[in-house]
């Protein structure tokens, strides 16, 4: 078996017995969307106000739910047993497709639960559908690449948080701009380009993740 | 060497006198006080340098896994959030003296403050990790990761359309002339003057960084905070406080 597949078979195996991972996601998610719906009680918030706060609920639901699946494993102590049976690219590999799989089923709890309760219409309903997805994808390869550095350093969960915020700006600053057209605000040929910009931003990320991380942990 | 610094440091006064004596700039509300462009410029341009050395310098420690080396890219990574502080610094006062706010939340102004942050948080990163070689490790992959934000909100995010067109930062001004050549030697000089000056902290740092890595080869056997363990042979003296009795 393909040892990144075994690793991403082995969160989820793990995640299905415990659970705890992405219960805390979903419900932060829920937390927040419900608190944005209660701050904006009879107010209707404007296409670009709206595009900002579930990009940053987006943004927080990752920052807390994501590092666990690296940092679990070297609190519990079996992060040396795990390098004995794959390579460093290999893990991370598996565990960033673990934190892509789970931050996609998050997008998608959170974005049916925006769109309902914050009483903004959704008005280009594929656009929104595949941002939620792309920045599904640009989150988790951002909070795995900042996950698997700061192991082993103090603090690291709040560690993991400030790097990927810094790291993750301009993916808020392209996220606002796509999801302000996808609430009706600004040109789709502007969506549109956020959006390439995103998956962009994801690539780049995502390929960089296992080169570095493997070259992190190979310094042990 | 002191010759050299003798030189930078009369660069620097002409370079800071010329800033004082060429006509102002035109298409600016306060064309006197637009003079701070002299610093600013050359601190943006340098901190973007920086950043592209420290991404550079991360990979080479990532091939060659030097200390020496690690020192280079720690100085690279310090100077060029130094360098940004100083834009910033720099930028709030010119927002000050032309806009009137100290903080206009123009999409310059704040992508750049990203940048900044982004530089900050290298910064916290080494600062958290005790360990030499994870440490060095570390700061050089976030130094690689971090050229990707960088160059968008650098390169990319201040040159598209809709900022372009919100912006207040004068980018059209510098583009349509607003500089003659007079101005612009004055630019150059001063950019030039910073170029040595960045030299010499650069010089200066990776100095005390070696310094630092000998006295750690000399005396690391018997440091035990974070720079590993002590000799297991090693006997030192501790205080041991007489049990009392019930």
């Amino acid at each position: 078996m393909n040892p990144s597949w075994a690793v991403f078979r082995k969160e989820l195996r793990t995640e299905s017995r415990a659970r705890n991972g992405f219960f805390t996601a979903g419900m932060f998610s829920v937390l927040a969307v419900v608190a944005i719906g209660l701050s904006s009680f009879g107010q209707r918030p404007s296409e670009s106000l709206a595009a900002g706060m579930l990009s940053v609920t987006l943004l927080f639901s990752a920052v807390v739910a994501l590092p666990r699946t690296f940092l679990v494993e070297e609190e519990q102590g079996t992060f040396s047993l795990l390098r004995l049976m794959a390579s460093p690219e290999a893990i991370f590999t598996g565990k960033a497709l673990y934190n892509f799989f789970q931050m996609m089923l998050t997008s998608v709890v959170l974005g049916v639960l925006f769109s309902g309760l914050v009483g903004r219409p959704v008005e280009v309903a594929w656009l929104y559908g595949l941002g939620l997805g792309v920045q599904a994808a640009s989150l988790s390869s951002a909070m795995s690449l900042c996950s698997a550095m700061v192991m082993g350093a103090s603090n690291r969960w709040i560690l993991a948080g400030a790097m990927a915020g810094a790291l993750l700006l301009p993916q808020i600053a392209l996220g606002v701009g796509l999801f302000r057209v996808c609430f009706g605000e600004g040109s789709l040929v502007g969506g549109i380009q956020c959006l390439v910009g995103l998956a962009g931003y994801a690539v780049a990320l995502g390929g960089l993740g296992p080169v570095l991380a493997g070259a992190v942990w190979r310094s042990e | 060497m002191t010759f050299a610094r003798g030189v930078l440091l009369l660069g620097m006064a002409v370079a800071t006198v010329l800033t004082f004596v060429l006509p102002p700039a035109k298409g600016f509300r306060e064309p006197d006080l637009a003079r701070i462009i002299f610093f600013h410029l050359p601190c943006a341009f340098m901190t973007s340098g920086l950043v592209f050395l420290a991404a550079w310098q991360g990979i080479q420690v990532l091939r060659t896994r030097s200390p020496q080396l690690d020192v280079r890219h720690a100085a690279t990574v310090e100077l060029g959030a130094l360098f940004g502080a100083l834009t910033m610094a720099t930028g709030i006062l010119f927002s000050k003296v032309q806009w009137g706010t100290w903080w206009q939340s123009d999409p310059r102004q704040t992508s750049f403050l990203m940048v900044l942050l982004i530089l900050a948080v290298g910064l916290i990163l080494r600062a958290a990790i005790g360990d030499e070689r994870r440490r060095a490790a570390v700061s050089a992959s976030y130094s690689v990761a971090a050229l990707v934000p960088a160059i968008y909100l650098i390169f990319v995010y201040p040159r598209l359309p809709h900022i372009t067109k919100e912006s207040f930062h004068p980018s059209n001004t510098i583009a349509q002339g607003g500089f003659d050549s007079a101005y612009r030697l004055g630019l150059i000089s001063v950019f030039a003057m910073l170029v040595g000056l960045a030299v010499l902290l650069y010089r200066m740092r990776v100095r005390v960084g070696q310094l630092e890595l000998q006295w750690e080869v000399t005396n690391g056997n018997v440091d035990d905070f974070g720079h590993g363990a002590a000799d297991s042979r090693l006997v030192r003296p501790v205080s041991v406080r007489p049990e009392r009795g019930p």
